[in-house]
């Protein structure tokens, strides 16, 4: 229903929304004026649009609605209501008499209530009256019995029978009368029964007349829409059927149409073809001339072609005659090869027996081979073990025999030495100086000076520096013994602190935080030592060797940076390559800028790898020990007396055989001197001896007297 | 020779043919009797243009006429295949004992054989449109209805029970039989006597105890029952329709104790005052009762108020009252509990007395309640200040559908307030005023709004969608027309 409405509004909007851009002031117009009066426009017909949807849609709905109640739905709508109507009136009508009934009861309950109260009411008063005259009754009972007078008694009782006969006589009467009521009830009830069956049949039949009627006019209903929707099939079938006709009318008269065109166009046709045949002819005509000719040429041409057939033909069979011949050499030359190549086949079998056999054979030898080769790499091992330890025993020997050997001079110097301060002091009575040789301090076998590690260069350099803070130049020139005469140590110095300072992503997180608590001296050595480890610095040459290229460097690259600096610069390094040291070194490191130690490091770096390469030949060749100096030493010990001491010594030495010479005749001569006072005192006791016998007392003259004794 | 016998042979054989397959056999052997006669006999049937191998009877045939023939001693159906047992079904006679058959059978077209043939009349729409159910309610029916205390063998209903319980739904019982006297003692006419006397005997006019039948039955959910006898006829005796304390009691029972049930009918059976208090607490808080039906009895006040009662104890959603004798305080406490109610849908009150004062009491209630559909207050002494009660009730209630105000006394000018109140209403479908005294053209005009609102509703029932378009569209047809 509203659908169709709904969509043709739709359809509007969208053409008025199409149709508003062009027509209108467009919105995208340059003139502001312009895109305001567009933007109304379009509001309001938005408005107008949908203004129009609400009010056309329930227009149209109902429209539609109208259209579409055809016959069928009327009819249906029709018997809709006219079946409810029914029904309504028919269950009112059914129930009309239960209504009636209830409304019945109703009054017969008010009626009854009504009778009730009133009989209540009489009973009540009649129990009260009733009451009233027993009451009278039994007073009168007591009276009676106070009289005394018979007759006056039987009056009494006369009276009171009366009385009671008039008492029961009302009771009585009320009972009839309530049996009456009780009568007319029950004839009620009767009537009511017969009343309610009837009403129960009238219910019945109405029932039955309302499901006739219901059935009949549904059954009238249904047929009525039946045949409303046969009428509206058939309006549908002959409106239907009249448009089919039309529309088979215009397909025939299009038909008979497409029937003349094709007609006309078949003619068109024929002639264009009669047209094309003619043309065809005469075509046909000048290619056949055309050809003819063509043939005749070509008939010519097949001739000379054929001649030369002719000549072609002889001269192939010549050739096949040859070819033959040739045919049958070559079958000859093949069952040569062929018996050839047999005969090479055999060889080739006997080569390749061969090439297996040989091949076992040498694997076999290989495998020999390898085994005595892995034996004798084995037996090398244990030979070069051997050898490790014998050079080491050798060493050990070799030292030993030197130390004995040097002990032996040594002893052999000092005797001399004694022996010659001896002669010095004692004979010559010459002040005698101890001569001081190198090689006299020297303890144990002469080797290549040993290589010192960096870190005791580096400990060397900072402690000799420190001390050179103390006292300045004092022991320049001891300390440097070690050092290379070109750099001074506080140049040295003062590279590695830079070095230590600029390359500090070199060492460790770790090292560094344990380097904390540590002295600063002590700090840089480790930190220096890290350094150098990183770098590949391993030994003293390679140290000296940086900061060399450290000073080498600054002074090819200073000129552009100091300029006044510069001359001074040049004029040491060109003293520095000279000789003299004496002067400091005046390129002092102040000179290279800090940010240029990295460049220059890396530069080194570079350099430094390249010689690095011939480590391993250079391990080898260090075991050889270089004995060049021990005939140098050992001839220098010999020579530790000059010619001249010994010159001296000869002389000293005929002059002290002289002295000798009469040193020993002198001692003869003491010698027979002791034997000589020896005999005196042997005589001298004897002659005490003799002195001092008894005799001599018994002479009178003692000898004593005559001489003195000597007491000595 | 041959022609002459083939004729009456070939009719014969045809005729038995049709007839049974055991008649065939029969007739060849009762035929003449010698061998060479039979032989002959049979190469006739052989040249029968009519015989073929169709008439034979398939084996499968053979049995299942056997399984029928015997069923009752050796009952075989689960084992057949369906189309089997199809056949067979269709072949057994509704006259074996249920115990066969109760819990073996469960295709209905032989249950419905069973059912035409006992009763005449059939209405399965009124049993669940089970035949099966319907035969166990109907027989169960008949079996109650014809018991009598203290003669009938309770054991022919407890018999039934294992095989009903699962069939059985809903009791209908239309009559109580009372135990018979056999010592009638000669009665006095006046009914005094007779009345004191029945007090007396009242323990001895105890009907059938339902409370074993109904515990047995595990699906129940319909009892409807009236203690009374019917078609009593000239042997009209009062104490024929006495509801005894003890029965009253045991039905009590037996329906608390039954939690299945939800429609809960007794009338016609004198209940008064204090017998519908005893009901009505049994039924205090009963989990599945929906519909109490307590019409033509003769509850007062005092069960109207236990009915309002049980109204805010229980999921009551129909309750029937009709025909009692309720009055203004009843109506008032039922109009109370009225007041806070979400279930009860129906409520009716026909043919009581609660008179303008309960009119006015519902009529408030009705302003809270926001559930009840239908109300039937037919044939109550309503009269005007109801109406107008009612009338407001109408313009502000939108769940109401149907109201009937039959048989009251409305008169003139309610009818006119009704009007008015009608006119604001769009929800109200059905508005009985027969005989309530108000004007033909009121009625008239109310009828026109009822008609207009019935086509609201049909509408909405069509498209649920397109609520209030065709409300606009028939809004103004519906009064020019």
């Amino acid at each position: 229903m509203n659908p169709p409405g709904s969509l043709g509004v739709l359809e509007e909007k969208e053409e008025e929304h199409l149709a508003t851009p062009i027509l209108g002031p467009s919105v995208h117009s340059d003139n502001p004026q312009e895109r305001i009066q567009a933007r109304r426009l379009r509001i309001a017909a938005r408005l107008e649009a949908r203004r129009r949807e609400a009010l056309g849609e329930y227009l149209d709905g109902k429209k539609e609605s109208e259209e579409d109640q055809s016959k069928s739905y009327k009819q249906k709508e029709e018997s809709r209501l006219k079946l409810a109507k029914l029904l309504l009136c028919g269950t009112e009508l059914v129930t009309n008499i239960q209504v009636a009934a209830d409304i019945r009861e109703i009054h017969r309950r008010i009626e009854e209530e009504e009778i009730k109260r009133q009989r209540l009411e009489k009973l009540e008063n009649e129990v009260k009256t009733s009451q009233d005259k027993f009451d009278e009754i039994t007073i009168k009972w007591e009276e009676g019995k106070q009289r005394r007078i018979p007759q006056e008694l039987w009056e009494m009782l006369n009276a009171q029978q009366v009385h009671c006969a008039g008492l029961i006589e009302d009771k009585n009467k009320l009972i009839s009368e309530l049996q009456q009521e009780l009568k007319m009830k029950d004839d009620q009830y009767v009537k009511d029964l017969k009343k309610q069956s009837d009403d129960i049949c009238l219910l019945l039949e109405r029932m039955e007349e309302q499901v006739k009627n219901v059935m009949k006019t549904f059954r009238q209903e249904l047929q009525n829409i039946e045949k409303a929707f046969e009428v509206e099939r058939q309006e549908l079938l002959t409106s239907n059927k009249k448009k089919w006709e039309r529309a088979l009318q215009a397909h025939n008269a299009k038909e008979l149409e497409y029937l003349m065109n094709r007609i006309k166009k078949v003619e068109d046709y024929e002639k264009q073809l009669n047209k094309q045949r003619v043309w065809d002819c005469e075509e046909y005509n000048t290619i056949k001339i055309k050809l003819e000719q063509d043939v005749q040429i070509l008939e010519q041409q097949l001739q000379q072609m054929k001649a030369t057939y002719q000549l072609n033909q002889e001269k192939l069979e010549y050739n096949f005659q040859v070819l033959k011949k040739r045919d049958e050499e070559s079958t000859v030359i093949k069952s040569q090869q062929k018996r050839k190549i047999n005969r090479l086949h055999d060889v080739l079998n006997n080569l390749r027996s061969k090439y297996n056999k040989q091949v076992k054979q040498f694997q076999e030898e290989n495998q020999s081979l390898t085994l005595d080769y892995k034996r004798l790499v084995l037996q090398f091992k244990e030979l070069q073990k051997a050898m490790r330890h014998f050079a080491l025993i050798d060493d050990k020997q070799f030292r030993e025999i030197w130390l004995m050997n040097e002990e032996e001079a040594k002893d052999l110097i000092n005797r001399a030495f004694d022996v010659d301060r001896i002669i010095n002091t004692h004979h010559l009575g010459l002040p005698w100086m101890a001569p001081n040789f190198w090689f006299l301090k020297n303890v144990g076998p002469i080797s290549q000076r040993q290589q010192k590690s960096t870190t005791q260069i580096l400990e060397e350099v900072l402690m000799e520096a420190e001390e050179e803070g103390a006292d300045q130049d004092s022991s320049e020139s001891e300390s440097y013994l070690d050092l290379p005469k070109q750099v001074s140590a506080r140049t040295t110095r003062k590279i590695l602190m830079l070095l230590c300072d600029e390359s500090g992503f070199l060492i460790e997180s770790k090292l560094l935080s344990l380097l904390l608590p540590l002295e600063r001296s002590e700090c840089y050595l480790l930190r220096l030592d890290a350094v150098f480890s990183a770098l590949g610095i391993e030994n003293e040459d390679d140290l000296y060797k940086l900061v060399n290229f450290f000073l080498k460097y600054q002074t090819h690259h200073s000129p552009s940076s100091q300029e006044p600096l510069d001359l001074r610069a040049e004029k040491e390094g060109s003293l520095v390559d000279g000789k003299s040291q004496e002067k400091e070194p005046p390129p002092s490191p102040k000179l290279i800028h800090p940010n240029d130690v990295l460049k220059i490091l890396e530069a080194f770096v570079m350099g430094l790898r390249k010689p690095r390469d011939f480590w391993v030949p250079v391990k080898l060749l260090k075991v050889v020990r270089d004995d060049s100096k021990d005939s140098e030493y050992w001839e220098a010990l010999t020579t530790v007396i000059p010619a001249t001491t010994q010159n001296l010594w000869d002389a000293l030495y005929t002059a002290l055989e002289k002295y000798h010479l009469v040193l020993t005749q002198r001692a003869e001569l003491l010698i027979e001197n002791d034997s000589l006072e020896r005999q005196n005192t042997e005589l001298q006791q004897l002659l005490q001896q003799y002195l001092d016998t008894k005799i001599n007392s018994e002479l009178q003259v003692p000898p004593t007297q005559v001489f003195r004794v000597p007491t000595k | 020779m041959q022609k002459s016998p083939s004729i009456p042979s070939r009719s014969s054989t045809s005729t038995q043919d049709r007839s049974s397959t055991a008649g065939q056999t029969s007739s060849t052997s009762t035929g003449p009797g010698s061998g060479s006669v039979v032989r002959r006999m049979r190469r006739i049937i052989a040249e029968d243009a009519e015989w073929s191998l169709a008439i034979v009877p398939l084996l499968t045939e053979l049995c299942i006429q056997h399984i029928v023939k015997n069923f009752q001693n050796n009952p075989i159906l689960k084992q057949l295949l369906p189309e089997h047992q199809k056949k067979v079904l269709n072949h057994l006679s509704p006259d074996l004992p249920l115990a066969v058959t109760a819990n073996l059978i469960d295709d209905e077209s032989y249950w419905r054989r069973c059912c035409t043939q006992r009763w005449p009349v059939c209405h399965v729409d009124n049993h669940g449109g089970s035949w099966k159910r319907m035969f166990f309610e109907l027989h169960l029916e008949n079996l109650l209805k014809h018991f009598i205390p203290n003669t009938t063998d309770p054991a022919v209903i407890l018999n039934l029970l294992p095989l009903c319980r699962n069939y059985v739904r809903a009791i209908r019982v239309d009559q109580f039989l009372p135990p018979v006297q056999l010592p009638a003692p000669p009665r006095g006419g006046d009914q005094s006597d007779s009345g004191s006397e029945g007090e007396m005997e009242e323990p001895a006019m105890d009907h059938y105890q339902l409370d074993n039948l109904v515990a047995g039955l595990s699906h129940l959910e319909e009892l409807d029952l009236v203690y009374g006898v019917k078609d009593c006829g000239m042997n009209f005796e009062w104490n024929l329709f006495l509801f005894t304390y003890r029965d009253c009691h045991s039905l009590a029972a037996t329906v608390k104790a039954c939690h299945t049930l939800k429609i809960f009918r007794l009338t016609r059976s004198k209940v008064d005052d204090d017998k519908a208090r005893i009901l009505i607490r049994s039924l205090l808080d009963h989990p599945a009762l929906e519909e109490l039906d307590l019409s033509h009895n003769l509850i007062g006040d005092r069960g109207a108020r236990a009915a309002a009662k049980l109204l805010s104890h229980s999921r009551l959603r129909v309750l029937n009252l009709a025909n009692n004798q309720v009055r203004a305080p009843g109506a008032h406490s039922l109009a109370h509990a009225l007041g806070h109610n979400s279930n009860l849908i129906s409520l009716n009150l026909r043919l009581n007395c609660i008179e303008d004062e309960g009119g006015q009491a519902l009529a408030h209630a009705l302003h809270t309640n926001k559930c009840l559909t239908t109300l039937h207050l037919g044939g109550n002494e309503l009269s005007e200040p109801t109406a107008t009660l009612l009338s407001q009730v109408l313009t502000i209630n939108t769940t109401l559908t149907s109201i009937n105000l039959s048989c009251n006394h409305i008169g003139l000018d309610g009818g006119k307030q009704l009007l008015e109140g009608m006119s604001d209403n769009k929800t109200l479908l059905e508005f009985d005023l027969r005989l309530s005294d108000i004007a033909q053209e009121s009625e008239y005009l109310i009828g026109q709004a009822l008609c207009a609102n019935r086509e609201a509703a049909r509408q909405r029932a069509l498209n649920p969608s397109h609520l209030m378009s065709p409300v606009t569209a028939k809004g103004p047809e519906s009064p020019v027309g």
